[in-house]
């Protein structure tokens, strides 16, 4: 089998995975409820997050004012978006393989996602900080 | 599965309901925002359609968090599987009308 065809059927049980930890693959025990409850609010904290960079990313669309630099409030409000559908996409990713991990004992997934999301954050900000004090000075 | 309910001291299942109440007011807001531009005076057909799929998204993700509150009640509480998928993929649904928004 190529590189290719494993690395498709890797992405495809992924996705099943998503849809059903439990079914695909059939591992392990079901873990104590309160850890899947548990597993399913950090989900619903990461949605919330990605819900508000979605939010972001609208209410820059439509209540900045046109920047100086040609499309710059689009470029922003883009980059809020796919961010948020990152985080969302993200989210049920680390569900699935949090509620996998749980039910095979295994340790829980680490990831490094939340650093990323804090620098590409910061860097946002400080870019934006950038131009308020451009746009300042006379 | 043999597990046995135990009272739960900690309240999660009631603890989760609320985190699904809280996400749906986050959806509320951006299903909002996705559809104010179909009230801006110069709004067209495009704008219409991208409000009609907020509302219709919209109230998929409040149908699914209402199923998912029903699943809580049970005793012990039944984990929640395609409702986390569906509430994902439609979230990433909204980043999509989003960028619409933003491009038309």
């Amino acid at each position: 089998m190529s590189t290719s065809a494993v690395n498709n059927r890797r992405v495809i049980g992924g996705l099943r995975q998503w849809f059903n930890p439990e079914r695909t693959p059939r591992v392990g025990q079901p873990p104590d409820y309160r850890f899947s409850l548990a597993n399913e609010r950090t989900f619903l904290a990461w949605i919330r997050t990605g819900l508000a960079l979605i939010a972001g990313g609208l209410a820059c669309a439509q209540f900045l004012p046109p920047l100086p630099i040609v499309h710059l409030r689009e470029f922003i409000a883009v980059a809020l978006l796919v961010l948020g559908g990152i985080v969302a996409l993200r989210a049920v990713d680390h569900w699935a393989r949090t509620e996998r991990a749980m039910r095979t004992g295994a340790d829980l997934p680490a990831s490094r996602f939340p650093a990323i999301l804090a620098i590409v954050v910061a860097l946002g900000a400080l870019l934006l900080v950038v131009a308020v004090l451009l746009r300042a000075m006379p | 599965m043999t597990s046995e309910w135990t009272p739960d001291h900690g309240a999660s299942a009631e603890r989760t309901r609320l985190a699904w109440r809280r996400t749906g007011l986050s959806a509320t807001a951006v299903a909002l925002l996705a559809a104010r531009p179909a009230f801006a005076p110069p709004a067209g057909t495009g704008f219409a359609l991208i409000a009609g799929a907020a509302m219709a998204g919209w109230a998929a993700l409040i149908a699914l968090a209402y199923r998912r509150s029903r699943g809580l009640k049970a005793q012990p509480p039944l984990p929640g599987r395609r409702t986390i998928a569906a509430y994902a993929s439609i979230t990433v649904g909204f980043a999509v009308l989003g960028g619409l928004v933003v491009l038309l």
